[in-house]
């Protein structure tokens, strides 16, 4: 039986990571909502904006803190060729081949990760993240407090994006429903290739945040990919708040999962999560996904 | 409303050319049986691979093609049938015919357990529920000590001879084949179809959608199982990031998107089309990947039936 401040550190750590899944989640939940698309890549992407912050702090040699507007960019600018030469050209076509060809452009990007950059397992360095910040008995990493200040900033940002501004308003008519923004005179297209963007973004700042607290390596994709689904399902479809909550909560119950089961059983609570959520509460994924 | 991947095919089953089908698949089956005494090891190698990723191919077919299932799921049930087989060859002591039998029954069983939770999901929603399951049935084998953890299980008895393996392998895509023929030739098609392009539609007719797509799914994840199995058998020895890598995923759907998904010839001419590929490119297989996933791109943005697609319009235009 562990100490109790080491549970209990444990638990807050999952509680402060679940804060990142909450950010890579939203930009899942973002895409998936307005362009009815999985976006099979948006792992790929979180891992590609992990290399992004690697390379350009190696390169600077400044924090990496700085580092991740940078990676924001990189990523959103990415994101709109394929959006305007892969995706936009299949509009219309049905939203499987739309995913299919994410889940090329993923599987093209892992292996180009390994071409390019070998598939060592790396990590961002950042002088003070193993700096323990103590708060009574519980010790946790700084770069954990410092990545969930960072994510919680940043989806209240798109919060606030998505339900004070006129983009927001575009967005949430597309979302409901397009052939009916379009007649009113929202240009779709724009909202989806900004969208798609945004969603990109966040998967790269995610990215980089992860890079900083963990390691990474071209394969690490596929996991956060499919924890970002369990948060989506966890958080309501099209909910940014609900994005952090269920991140949240989806990094409080891998901690327990882990401290109860064993480490290995970390990721298996997010899947598992996920497919009982899916099978006796669907309603959360399924009241805007319907009709897709 | 489900949206297939390609718009519907034109397939006219005239009681001809059923006939002519029926004909060719166990001829050409009667002739690959005497391969083994033509081909060397590296003819019956390839081979054997043709044979068990055409089983998969032909299983992804019959879920996307025609039900408009599209599955990210099939490691699942190859890694599944591999660990069953072991289990049976190992502690059970059954001879392998039987063991793959029953590796397929527990692939479709699988399936059974699996669909209430995964047919609730619709669209780009199964996929997803495909992946997740394939990366949780993954990790319980990794975690699991019965199943050998990391470093997997290790077959008692040798393997079979590389002729016998063969034909095996020629057995299961054989009555992949055959299936597959009898649900697309016959009145199950346009069932299945039907389903594919408006699921309530087909429900108010007298449909029903449920057991339709449960028995599409089970029979795809019956063959997936029986060829993973095999495969297994054939490696000898077998860990969990190998036998539930999602390359098998990528590899089933990759091979019946380049041939023609829908299409009756789509799965064998994808499954050549990608393992000369494979072979062209075998010291390079990051670039293989990467490069496969450029043709998948290309082909999902120009021709969505495939290259048996393409060739049909060339043939047409001309």
């Amino acid at each position: 039986m562990p100490a109790l401040s080491d549970v209990a550190s444990t638990l807050v750590s999952g509680l402060l990571l679940g804060g990142i899944l909450g950010l890579t989640a939203l930009g899942l939940s973002i895409v998936l909502g307005v362009m009815r698309l999985v976006n099979l890549a948006h792992g790929a992407l979180l891992v590609l904006g992990a290399y992004v912050g690697f390379y350009f702090v190696g390169f600077t040699g400044i924090d990496p803190l700085l580092g991740l507007p940078v990676i924001a960019l990189a990523l959103a600018a990415l994101a709109i060729p394929i959006y305007r030469f892969l995706l936009a050209p299949l509009a219309g076509r049905g939203s499987e081949a739309q995913m299919m060809t994410m889940f090329s452009v993923s599987i093209i990007l892992e292996n180009v990760f390994v071409l390019a950059f070998s598939a060592d397992t790396r990590s961002i360095e950042i002088a003070y993240a193993t700096y323990p910040l103590q708060l009574g008995p519980i010790s946790v990493p700084l770069i954990y407090a410092i990545g969930f200040v960072i994510s919680a900033a940043l989806i209240l940002a798109v919060h606030l994006l998505v339900s004070r501004t006129a983009f927001g308003r575009d967005l949430r008519a597309s979302a409901a429903d397009p052939e009916a923004a379009a007649s009113v005179g929202v240009d779709v297209g724009r909202v989806q290739r900004l969208t798609f963007a945004l969603g990109a973004a966040c998967a790269g700042v995610g990215g980089g945040l992860i890079g900083m607290a963990f390691q990474f390596s071209p394969s690490s994709g596929g996991p956060y990919l499919l924890n970002s689904l369990a948060v989506v399902v966890l958080g309501g479809l099209g909910n940014v708040m609900g994005s952090f909550v269920g991140g949240v909560t989806l990094g409080f119950l891998q901690s327990l999962g882990g401290l109860t089961l064993g480490d290995g059983y970390r990721d298996l609570v997010g899947m598992a999560l996920f497919l009982a959520v899916l099978a006796f509460r669907p309603d959360g994924f399924l009241s805007r996904g319907r009709g897709v | 409303m489900t949206q297939a991947l390609a718009p519907p095919a034109i397939e006219r089953a005239t009681s001809c050319n059923v006939i002519t089908e029926a004909i060719l698949i166990i001829a050409v089956s009667a002739a690959l049986w005497l391969a083994p005494a033509v081909l060397d090891d590296y003819g019956l190698q390839i081979g054997f691979r043709v044979l068990v990723y055409l089983s998969l191919a032909e299983g992804w077919n019959l879920l996307t093609g025609y039900t408009g299932l599209v599955s990210l799921g099939t490691s699942c049930f190859v890694g599944l049938g591999a660990y069953v087989a072991f289990g049976l060859l190992n502690h059970a002591g059954l001879g392998l015919p039987l063991a793959l039998a029953i590796s397929a029954a527990a692939g479709a069983a699988l399936a059974g357990i699996v669909a209430p939770a995964l047919f609730r999901l619709r669209g780009l929603y199964f996929t997803v529920g495909t992946l997740a399951l394939a990366e949780l049935v993954r990790l319980l084998v990794v975690n699991l000590p019965m199943f050998g953890g990391a470093t997997g299980l290790v077959l008692q008895e040798d393997p079979p001879p590389l002729p016998d393996l063969f034909h095996y392998a020629l057995t299961i895509a054989l009555i992949a084949s055959l299936t597959i023929f009898a649900t697309t030739r016959s009145r199950a098609s346009v069932i299945l179809r039907s389903i594919r392009d408006d699921e309530d539609a087909a429900a108010q007719v007298g449909v029903r959608p449920y057991r339709v797509k449960l028995a599409a799914f089970a029979l795809a994840s019956a063959l997936g199982s029986a060829a993973g199995a095999l495969q297994g058998v054939k490696l000898g020895a077998i860990e969990p990031y190998g036998m539930f890598s999602l390359q098998w995923s990528i590899d089933a759907l990759s091979m019946v998107l380049i041939g023609g998904v829908g299409l009756r010839l789509g799965p064998i001419v994808g499954v050549s089309f990608v393992v000369a590929l494979g072979e062209a490119l075998a010291d390079y297989p990051e670039a293989h990947i990467a490069i496969t996933g450029v043709i998948l791109i290309v082909i999902l943005r120009f021709a969505p039936r495939g290259l048996v697609g393409l060739a049909r319009r060339l043939i047409g235009a001309a």
